[in-house]
């Protein structure tokens, strides 16, 4: 079996298996993932949530965190949450916003 | 490192200075297990007084200073409403301010107090054995006291002032006259009977106690049970729905306070007009229309910011759960023209008047509060259950998002026979007209049954999770092939 090598692509991808269950999209669509940066398999991610002082956030963080070290390539991943700049809607994906049926722009 | 913001999608992109959480904001709710067992408490009771609504539709057709109709009233704002509107507060306020619960066990030791309370209350109601319904009514008070200490507390930690933060503070002061004057009313009511202990600081507390007491003497009974009522439902539930509306509708619909000066007003005119309408109540001045007024002009400003939140909402679609929450917002007009009509000086006090008395308490206890809340249950108890459930999952497997843990078919079929028996019961209330309560008594009985058995629903995902594995990324895939 390939294995594909370790790119931005690859780790957006696989945060896209990340949901946010309020709003019941991934966390990538969404526009809450911020910055990927890739570091000879150590994997840091910037990322915001939808609202400030959500009690999903450990869960969100964590599950982010996790499903990156399923990677083969990745030996370390740390997830750094942000409320600076705050999210918006406008923030997400063409695909989440038409899935989600968010306009008003 | 720097920030692009964000990296997978958007049109706007801002400049990034990067902030980190605040290690405050890493848990800040109450555990799973106690908020729901608060509302798993509110829903026992809400099924037993709707039941007991269809089964004895004179609680409805009758004038409501009777034993029968303050039982269950008390069951439904004690043992329902005030149940899961504490066990919400438990879980809401610290996500609401963005702070943490001050003490989890306080809030355990309340529940037990306040299941106790309000089971023993009603029960004596029911029995007219006004000497329990006040000892009763001391431990439900005693527990309230410990949740208004616990919230103050938790207020105390609160990062920055809001208008929700003060809406919140308002509402356990409200609470806390609410129940110091109905304790006062049970008091008075047992008479001046002679002490059985002779505990000097007992002895002392019931002196003081009957002192207060008899102050109301000078007050018409049923005018301090109005202005207890008032206090107890626009004080506590109506200020908390306005107040977290703030937080939740701009949550739900993605969209944004429109203006913080419109909110704080509502606020604040809501608590001068309540304020003046318990006061005037009590006297039975006819001042209380212009008190009335100023409370229609809070709901008119609050309406008027719902409505600019909305029309600036970025989620075009309203979920059904939300749709429960402001079609009970809109129930604030029928029953706030009710209130003024009732308000008015000089309104003839006839049997067709006190039929209207009950309308107006059904549609504020039942077609705009409960509503709310079942609107809210409806975002809440997913919540709860998700995050027990399957917060551990995340990244791990597929899980359920929060609107697939539910039957929407059921939600809407709820929504609809919920409408279609407040419409039938407050028509018929109007008419006096037992038959026909009893008809609409059961629409709303199969509402809520329709809500329960999806609350069942949801539960079941405590006890048989359902996860799926996850999907190799589009990226492996295409490698492997």
């Amino acid at each position: 079996m390939n294995t594909p090598p370790l790119t931005e692509e690859l780790v957006l991808d696989t945060l896209r298996q990340v949901i946010d269950p309020e709003i019941g999209f991934n966390i990538v669509d969404l526009g809450l993932v911020y910055d990927v940066r890739i570091d000879n398999g150590f994997v840091k991610v910037l990322m915001t949530l939808t609202t400030p002082g959500c009690p999903m956030h450990d869960s969100i963080c964590e599950g982010a965190r996790h499903v990156l070290l399923g990677l083969e390539q990745v030996n370390d991943v740390d997830v750094q949450l942000v409320w600076d700049p705050p999210w918006n809607p406008s923030m997400m994906t063409e695909r989440a916003r038409q899935a989600l049926g968010v306009t008003n722009f | 490192m720097e920030a692009s913001l964000p990296i997978s999608a958007g049109a706007e992109r801002t400049v990034a200075r990067p902030a980190a959480a605040p290690a405050s904001l890493a848990t800040p709710a109450a555990s799973v297990s106690l908020p729901l067992r608060f509302m798993m408490t509110g829903l026992l009771a809400l099924m037993a007084g709707v039941i007991w609504l269809t089964v004895q539709p004179t609680v409805l057709s009758l004038y409501h200073y009777h034993q029968n109709v303050i039982a269950v009233t008390h069951l439904f704002v004690l043992g329902w409403i005030t149940t899961v509107v504490m066990g919400a507060m438990y879980q809401l306020v610290p996500v609401a301010l963005e702070t943490k619960l001050y003490s989890e066990r306080l809030a355990k030791w309340q529940f037990v107090l306040h299941v106790i309370g309000f089971a023993g209350m009603v029960w004596m109601f029911r029995e007219w054995n006004m000497k329990q319904v006040g000892h009763f009514g001391s431990v439900l008070a005693f527990g309230v006291l410990l949740f208004i200490y616990n919230i103050v507390r938790t207020l105390l930690r609160v990062p920055r002032w809001t208008v929700v933060a003060g809406a919140v503070s308002a509402a356990l002061a409200w609470i806390g006259l609410t129940v110091v004057l109905g304790l006062l009313m049970a008091t008075l009511k047992t008479g001046l009977e002679t002490e059985t202990t002779s505990h000097s600081a007992v002895v002392a507390f019931m002196q003081r106690l009957r002192a207060a007491a008899n102050t109301l003497s000078h007050f018409g009974a049923i005018s301090t049970m109005h202005a207890h009522a008032h206090l107890g439902v626009v004080g506590f539930f109506t200020m908390l729905i306005v107040g977290v509306s703030y937080k939740l509708v701009p949550m739900f619909t993605l969209s944004e306070v429109q203006s913080r000066r419109r909110a704080a007003l509502s606020i604040v005119l809501l608590n001068l007009g309540l304020a003046g309408a318990a006061g005037t109540i009590l006297k039975n001045s006819p001042w209380r229309i212009a008190f009335g007024g100023v409370l229609v002009a809070a709901l008119a400003v609050f309406g008027w910011e719902i409505r600019a939140i909305l029309r600036a909402r970025k989620r075009r679609a309203l979920d059904w759960g939300l749709r429960h929450f402001l079609t009970a917002l809109a129930m604030l007009i029928p029953t706030s023209v009710l209130g003024v009509i009732l308000a008015w000086p000089g309104l003839p006090l006839t049997q067709r008047t006190g039929q209207l008395e009950n309308v107006y308490g059904y549609l504020g206890i039942v077609g705009f509060v409960s509503l709310a809340i079942i609107g809210m249950l409806y975002k809440i108890i997913p919540f709860l259950v998700w995050f027990g459930t399957y917060s551990r999952h995340i990244g791990r497997a597929r899980v359920p998002a929060l609107a697939d843990m539910y039957s929407p078919r059921l939600q809407v079929w709820s929504y609809w026979t919920f409408l279609s028996g407040l419409l039938v019961t407050s028509l018929a209330t109007f008419w006096a007209s037992n038959a026909m309560i009893r008809a609409g008594g059961a629409l709303v009985l199969c509402s809520v049954f329709l809500f329960a058995v999806n609350v069942g629903l949801i539960l079941r995902h405590y006890f048989r999770p359902q996860l799926a594995p996850l999907a190799a990324p589009k990226t492996v895939q295409k490698a492997v092939t």
